[in-house]
């Protein structure tokens, strides 16, 4: 009890849902980071490389006049550009002489951003052409703003995306653990864990369906004892009525040594019979509540009719009644063969018990391809059609079997063990005329 | 033959002292699994007859200590639990035979003596007297006073039965599992119509008679009135 409220309390702990929001707004964020860094590195490059193309094709067309008129028509081309030109760019020539020339020079550059190209011409003079990065670099800076907002944002997305999607993940565990803590508490096996609507079928769904159809199972047992326990305390008030009676009859009679004899031995036989009636009727009630142990295994219902036949054999002949069995070999079913003997044991017992000298017990096994029977047909006093559906009730005995000795089980119990074998049984009778038993077991 | 009685239950430990003593034990009771330990520290048995619920230490550990210090005495479980479980968890924990309450006396008393028969390994008589009554147990004759006694097979079982055991009684439910072998009670009277029938046979054309019904009890054939 202790250890399961323990798991219970610490299930409500939100270090589950917690961790898990963690992991899902880290594994976000780590994502969206990659894709901001690779947006932010390929846009930095490509706009490098337009700036270095811009100032390839520059170099080419000052070549091209320097090639044509010499320094002066560098010179004039330059500046023809550069005054129309949106933005200025920075140029100079060194000719062999080591001497440089300024060509242009845009106002307030700063020789550190700039980005410069150079080429050597064919007779040694060098063009040198510069680009200021300032522009290249503010676009870059505004982008990085703007994806540091936007990584911000999925930040906080991530962060209540994993909080509500947690949330939503682990409600229903929450929902199940909290029923199961209710339920130990409380021992009511009859509370159920919701089911959220909407029709999702996903696992904690079918997690929970499972869940609540194990109570159902475990109810339904509990149910089942508790009714049997009150059965039985109920069943054994006579026969320990009885009991007590005899016994306190003799002492307060005068002493007297053969009637407390007499009354010893009653006592001895009474409490012998609420010792079988006590094991019969647990027996009952495990086997209309499933919890029956059955040794299953493959049994020959030929050899189980024989014992129990012979079990009863000189009974029958004691009685003049006709005792026949007819066994064939070959039909198996799976089942407790104690218990299926007992079935057998007391149907024979029953038709002995009710058929009166000269009468027959016929006892076959019958096969088909689905059932295995047993049928035990008597010549006997039959059944009246009022008493026949109660006499598989616990301690019903018909007006005319109270003549006979027995507790008004033996029936109950080939019902509930039949049944445990998944079997059924039938009883067709016309009274004076005799009763048709048949037990149908599956093959 | 000394006996080693463990069992917490003042009752019952005094009607089964009681009973084996009767029947020529020296019955030595314990009312706790320590002191039957202590007891067979001391002494030697020829078998324990030991209860499963007792206090401090179950009756399964006890007989598992009992085998742990090489003690190989015969040991009779008893116990409330009747679930074929409980029967085969303490014949796996070392006992050798399984008795559930409550039971006849006249029952454990009869356990208690095929477990030391089959201890001491006692030669098999080859024939049963009781009185003028003769068993022959290799030609499977039967004769009283010389006049020889025709038996079916079994009428036969339950008289080697009760000559086996003459002098004590003898359950249904024992004679049921021994002739017919059947392990539950049929709730009929099908031990009554054999032994009446073996009653006419052996008792009814003689004087004295061998075999008594103890009501309430079961049969017992005596000799001597």
């Amino acid at each position: 009890m202790k250890t399961a409220q323990g798991a219970a309390e610490r299930a409500h702990r939100p270090a589950f849902g917690l961790r898990l929001a963690l992991w899902y707004a880290a594994l976000f964020v780590g994502g969206s980071g990659v894709i901001v860094f690779m947006t932010y590195w390929l846009t930095a490059a490509s706009l490098a490389q337009r700036d270095r193309e811009i100032l390839g094709s520059k170099l080419g067309e000052y070549a091209a006049a320097y090639q044509r008129g010499g320094l002066r028509a560098l010179a004039d081309t330059v500046q023809a550009e550069q005054r129309t030109a949106p933005e200025r760019l920075f140029v100079r020539v060194v000719d062999r002489g080591e001497e440089a020339i300024v060509l242009s020079q845009p106002e307030g550059w700063d020789p550190e951003h700039l980005e410069t190209a150079s080429l050597s011409l064919a007779d040694g003079t060098l063009v040198q052409v510069g680009k200021s990065t300032d522009a290249r670099q503010g676009l870059l800076a505004r982008f990085r703003a703007a994806l540091g907002l936007v990584t911000l944002t999925v930040v906080a997305v991530a962060l209540t995306g994993g909080f509500l999607v947690t949330r939503s993940a682990v409600r229903p565990i929450r929902r199940l653990t909290r029923a199961v803590a209710r339920i130990i508490s409380t021992g009511r096996t009859d509370e159920r864990v919701p089911l959220p609507g909407g029709g999702t079928d996903d696992a904690i769904d079918e997690l929970t369906r499972l869940f609540n159809a194990m109570l159902d199972r475990i109810e339904g047992l509990v149910t089942a004892m508790r009714g049997a326990l009150d059965n039985v305390s109920h069943d054994l008030r006579t026969p320990l009525t009885r009991l007590r009676g005899t016994a306190e009859s003799a002492l307060v009679s005068p002493p007297d040594a053969d009637r407390c004899r007499e009354a010893l031995a009653d006592c001895l036989e009474e409490s012998d019979r609420v010792l079988l009636m006590l094991n019969t009727l647990m027996d009952i009630s495990e086997a209309e509540s499933g919890a029956l142990h059955l040794n299953r295994d493959a049994v020959q219902l030929g050899d189980v009719v024989a014992r129990a036949v012979n079990l009863y054999r000189d009974v029958a002949d004691a009685k003049s009644v006709v005792l026949t069995a007819h066994t064939p070999s070959g039909v198996a079913v799976v089942g407790d063969r104690t218990r299926l003997e007992q079935v057998a044991a007391n149907l024979i017992d029953n038709a002995v018990k009710y058929t009166a000298a000269g009468g027959r017990v016929d006892v076959e096994v019958l096969a088909d391809h689905q059932r295995a029977r047993i049928r035990v047909r008597d010549t006997g006093r039959g059944i009246r059609p009022d008493e026949l559906p109660r006499i598989w009730d616990r301690l019903f005995r018909g007006d005319t079997s109270r003549t006979e000795r027995g507790l008004g089980l033996g029936l109950s119990l080939v019902k509930a063990v039949v049944e445990a074998h998944g079997g059924t049984v039938e009883v067709e009778s016309e009274p004076g005329r005799g009763s048709v038993f048949t037990v149908s077991l599956p093959v | 033959m000394r006996v080693l009685l463990v069992e917490d239950d003042a009752t019952i430990a005094a009607f089964v002292a009681r009973g084996l003593r009767e029947a020529g034990f020296a019955v030595e009771v314990a009312a706790d699994g320590e002191t039957a330990l202590e007891h067979t520290r001391q002494h030697v048995y020829d078998v324990a007859v030991v209860d499963l619920m007792l206090p401090a230490r179950d009756g399964l550990a006890v007989i598992d200590e009992m085998r742990r210090r090489g003690i190989k005495m015969p040991v009779l479980i008893l116990s409330a639990r009747r679930s074929v479980d409980d029967r085969v968890k303490g014949l796996q924990a070392g006992g050798d035979d399984y008795l559930t309450k409550p039971f006849a006396f006249a029952e454990l008393l009869a356990r208690v003596q095929a477990l030391i028969r089959r201890a001491t390994l006692a030669p098999e008589p080859t024939t049963l007297t009781a009185g003028d009554l003769v068993l022959d147990l290799l030609s499977r004759r039967v004769t009283r006073g010389g006049t020889q006694i025709d038996l079916q097979p079994r009428e036969f079982t339950l008289l080697e039965y009760l000559m086996r055991n003459a002098g004590r009684v003898v359950s249904k439910t024992m004679i049921i599992s021994r002739v017919w072998e059947y392990s539950f009670d049929p709730q009929t009277n099908i031990v009554d119509v054999l032994v009446s029938r073996l009653r006419e046979k052996i008792d009814r054309p003689f004087e004295q008679k061998l075999l008594h019904t103890v009501r309430g009890v079961g049969y017992v054939l005596r000799a001597e009135p």
